[in-house]
């Protein structure tokens, strides 16, 4: 459940920062400024708040839209787990935006240029110049953020989806065993950590040989 | 054939390109001269709309374009006629050199992979980088990395190659293995149109020889014209100053 919220929450994340990254650095009319409203919103509240308001109050507005088309749906046949993936997909989104934006403007204007010259539409050189650099650049602060949002997911257990930490909870809870509980959590964070670091240095080493020796 | 009719270009309140008229004619290697500033390289990047021109057309064999209101069709259809090689190389950094020359023909010329490959290899041997094609940009020297740039304009067969001061970035030692290079292309009979310094280069290797001053055309003509009896004056103080040994030299 750890691993499936994590990995839905930056993929989440990730769709959602993308444009809001280019929207802002393109400054695109409006578009732009509720990127940026959204970004300083989310990242000026804490990410609890961010799963309360949306465990609270997304159903609230889903069975008012519902009830007034008539679609004779309501919140409730939706698992719990969706709203923790929808809050937890805007809050990596938020962060996910900055680092990603920083990553873009890393790459120099000339190479743009060049795949303009040699006839590249502006979604080709985005997709295959730009964003595989941006992501290079972006690599170190990127896996802070999966790393952050893993520790992040044991907050899923307030809204009572049974994550490691919820686990560990309900386990210690039948034989008053709390500490040796937590001490098996924390181990088992610590090993995706460490898994995840490791995975990151691999790809790393990778981008260090186009990285390597100075710009002639 | 490229025709250029009255191109404007204007960067805030200065006037960069006063309306330019200019005619290339096919296999012909034209070089532009001139102080910096004078427009030069903001002229070549109006033939692919790095820049977009005030106003003018841009006609490159058949296409014609109206600088005033160019559809993004227009552009990428130039853009596809043309290629460019620039002043900072600008290769893609995270590519092999043999990625950086096939990457075109693969996205824009829809070649299939082997083909690609094969005609990039091909263009990577004639400006000798056979042997590079799989380094990075970052592992290779400032000559080399242009000559890639030059090999990735050169494998999109294009109606026409853009030189952006090509070795004005270059240590003088390494100068003279990209302007080989390019004098090789310039006899297969590829058309050119070179912005540089290198008056050398401009006299043996060009047909046509393009002086431009403060956003005009000052003067043109064959290379033995411009270089041994400028008509206008502005161009004789510039290649005075620029080309002392010429003198002594014709």
């Amino acid at each position: 459940m750890t691993l499936l919220i994590t990995a839905v929450s930056l993929i989440g994340g990730f769709i959602i920062a993308v444009p809001a990254a280019l929207v802002r650095i393109n400054r695109v009319p409006v578009l732009s400024q509720i990127a940026s409203a959204y970004v300083t919103v989310i990242r000026g509240t804490p990410m609890l708040m961010h799963l309360f308001l949306i465990y609270y109050g997304l159903p609230i507005l889903i069975d008012s839209v519902s009830r007034k088309l008539n679609l004779g749906f309501t919140s409730v046949s939706i698992p719990i787990v969706y709203f923790v993936f929808v809050a937890f997909s805007l809050t990596a989104g938020a962060y996910m935006t900055e680092v990603i934006r920083a990553g873009i403007q890393a790459v120099d204007r000339g190479q743009v240029e060049a795949a303009y010259s040699v006839g590249m539409t502006p979604v080709q050189t985005f997709k295959r110049i730009v964003l595989p650099q941006a992501l290079a650049v972006s690599l170190l602060n990127l896996s802070s953020e999966v790393i952050g949002m893993l520790h992040g997911t044991t907050l899923a257990f307030t809204v009572s989806i049974t994550e490691i930490n919820g686990r560990a909870n309900i386990v210690a809870s039948t034989n008053w065993k709390f500490f040796e509980a937590y001490i098996a959590a924390a181990l088992m964070f610590w090993g995706l950590t460490v898994l995840i670091e490791r995975v990151t240095a691999r790809i790393e080493k990778k981008i260090n040989t186009f990285n390597r020796g100075g710009v002639a | 054939m490229i025709e250029i009719r009255n191109i404007t270009k204007t960067f805030g309140r200065q006037e960069v390109l006063k309306g330019i008229d200019l005619t290339v004619e096919k296999g012909e290697v034209v070089v532009i001269l001139g102080p910096s500033g004078s427009g030069k390289t903001t002229l070549l990047r109006c033939l692919n709309f790095l820049e977009k021109p005030d106003d003018g057309t841009v006609n490159i064999s058949g296409e014609q374009v109206n600088c005033k209101r160019p559809t993004k069709q227009e552009i990428h259809s130039l853009r596809k006629k043309t290629a460019m090689v620039f002043q900072h190389y600008n290769l893609f950094k995270h590519k092999t050199v043999l990625e950086n020359v096939m990457e075109g023909l693969i996205i824009v010329r829809k070649l299939d992979r082997v083909e690609a490959r094969v005609k990039s290899i091909e263009v990577l041997e004639k400006v000798g980088l056979g042997d590079k094609l799989d380094m990075y940009p970052s592992q290779l020297s400032g000559g080399q990395q242009q000559r890639v740039g030059i090999a990735r304009a050169l494998a999109l067969e294009p109606e026409v190659i853009l030189f952006d001061e090509p070795t004005s970035a270059l240590d003088p030692e390494l100068v003279g293995e990209v302007l080989s290079v390019i004098r090789k292309i310039a006899a297969e009979g590829i058309t050119m149109i070179v912005v540089t310094h290198e008056m050398g280069f401009a006299r043996d290797v060009s047909n046509h020889v393009v002086f431009m001053d403060g956003g005009v055309i000052v003067e043109e003509g064959k290379p033995n014209e411009i270089f041994r009896s400028p008509k206008e004056e502005r161009t004789k103080q510039f290649l005075k100053r620029i080309t002392p040994e010429l003198t002594y030299d014709i």
